[in-house]
């Protein structure tokens, strides 16, 4: 690569993306530990195994809820705004005006927004896991009163570091996919501002279904090399 | 009618080596940009057929024509946005049409683009606008961009706007930054696309006088896309008028106002 490396744009879209993505991520992964913890409860009880309810919270956030709630949230957010930001870039000309700058604007628009959503996905993600699991002990304590230091001790009794790392970094994978359909579709826009609605819509519509797909085919490659 | 600061702008070849920039304008005799045979269609619409044109270093070109005879594509096939079906465009010599990306990137450093809405980046400030592409293309140190910032607003009496969004400016103003930006690389060529369109006539006036001092200053070629007859006599050495996706004539406006074509005629009469 040569410069410039468009650290700048890089740093702004880490904000924009990553920032700026964390108190919806942070409320979604809160209200999902928050349900989780309520419904669970009343499944565990009848078996008398109310006692698992720390580590079922934890394992189904860290492994699953938390990785796909965010990505989810991030496609609405991110991918929304991309095929938003960038169409109405292509429409007024701007994105021409890079280019008839003698700049590759897939270099300065797309690479810098899909380096940011690769590298915040799992950050946010390592956030929701945080307050999903916060809250689900809040639920826990308002039915039965548990210190805070014993819920995330029998949580975590059982998890390894391949339990965070694998279902983590997979959010890698949905930030490459908020980041290229987001971008894509905003850098073919045509149509003026009606053309702008649809990349942003259809943005929305193909991460979100990409990230799904994408989630069944990960948790069974990580089943394989993580069992 | 504005009267710009006199005397703000530096010129081209006095400052360029000093800045880290490859000044393209000026000092070049041969053409800047030769046009032969240029064929543009989209789909079953031609809209250029068989396109010759060619512009002096340091002359300026007004080209004109009814809306939809392909005048804004002729600029984009100078600047690469577009690739022609068929024909040669020369850039300082340069043949651009087969050239790589990074090769035509090379070439667009020596030209400056003003597009029809001025196209600024709404993200960023004006002085970020102008700044844009001397942090990519130029070895200066950030007070250095900022000093070339400065000067080229002022050039253009925008040197109170430093701070402002694009979405805070008027249509008038906007044209300018984005005429400073065009300017930020001493370009040995300016293509603008439609200068006047959509300002009022005394804003036009003074876009023109601004254009017109401009060109006085950096002696850059220019073309000039416009469907203003007035702004083209005032800012033109010469006119090309397209119609059916050919040069109908080429000429001062003193040969446009003596032509016996019939069309020439009428879109004359049209304008007066």
């Amino acid at each position: 690569m040569r410069r410039p490396f468009e650290g700048r744009e890089l740093l702004r879209q880490l904000d924009e993306i990553g920032s700026k993505s964390l108190p919806v991520v942070a409320l979604a992964g809160a209200a999902i530990g928050f349900v989780l913890a309520l419904e669970s409860r009343s499944s565990l009880v009848r078996f008398g195994a109310q006692s698992m309810l720390p580590a079922a919270l934890v394992f189904s956030i860290i492994h699953e809820t938390g990785p796909i709630v965010t990505g989810l949230v991030v496609c609405g957010r991110v991918g929304a705004g991309l095929g938003a930001e960038l169409g109405s870039m292509k429409v007024t000309e701007q994105i021409d005006a890079i280019e008839a700058s003698g700049v590759n604007p897939y270099k300065y628009l797309a690479f810098t927004r899909i380096v940011a959503c690769i590298l915040m996905l799992p950050l946010l993600t390592l956030a929701a896991d945080f307050c999903g699991v916060l809250f689900g002990w809040i639920a826990e304590t308002l039915v039965q009163p548990v210190p805070f230091h014993r819920f995330i001790n029998h949580g975590f009794a059982g998890a390894t570091f391949s339990d965070f790392l694998a279902p983590t970094l997979r959010t890698a994978v949905f930030g490459l996919i908020i980041g290229t359909i987001g971008c894509f579709q905003g850098m073919r826009t045509q149509g003026g501002t009606a053309g702008v609605g649809l990349s942003a819509t259809s943005s929305v519509v193909l991460s979100s279904l990409f990230v799904i797909l994408a989630d069944v085919f990960l948790v069974k490659f990580i089943l394989v090399f993580f069992p | 009618m504005m009267q710009p600061e006199q005397g703000v702008l530096v010129s081209a070849e006095e400052s360029s080596a000093a800045r880290g920039l490859e000044s393209s304008g000026g000092g070049n005799d041969g053409p800047a940009v030769v046009m032969r045979g240029l064929h543009q269609s989209f789909g079953s619409q031609v809209v250029l057929d068989g396109i010759d044109l060619s512009v002096a270093s340091g002359e300026t070109v007004a080209v004109l024509g009814r809306s939809g005879t392909g005048k804004s594509v002729l600029l984009k096939l100078i600047i690469g946005l577009q690739k022609p079906d068929a024909g040669s465009i020369q850039v300082f010599g340069q043949e651009i049409t087969r050239l790589s990306l990074d090769a035509m990137n090379e070439v667009r450093k020596k030209m400056g683009f003003l597009f029809q809405n001025a196209a600024l980046y709404d993200s960023l400030t004006v002085a970020q606008n102008v700044a844009f592409p001397l942090r990519r293309h130029t070895r200066m140190t950030e007070a250095e961009i900022g000093d070339r910032v400065k000067e080229l607003l002022a050039g253009v009496g925008m040197e109170r706007a430093l701070e402002k969004m694009p979405s805070n400016i008027s249509g008038g103003m906007q044209k300018r930054v984005g005429l400073a930006r065009a300017l930020a690389l001493e370009p040995g060529i300016l293509l603008l696309d439609e200068p006047t369109a959509g300002l009022d006539p005394i804003t036009s006036g003074e876009i023109d006088e601004l254009i017109l001092k401009l060109q006085e200053e950096h002696h850059t070629a220019s073309i000039v896309v416009t469907h203003d007859l007035q702004s083209a006599r005032t800012i033109a050495d010469r006119i090309a008028l397209l119609h059916e996706g050919k040069v109908r004539i080429d000429g001062s406006f003193e040969d446009l106002e003596k032509s016996e074509d019939e069309f020439v005629k009428e879109f004359m009469k049209r304008d007066s």
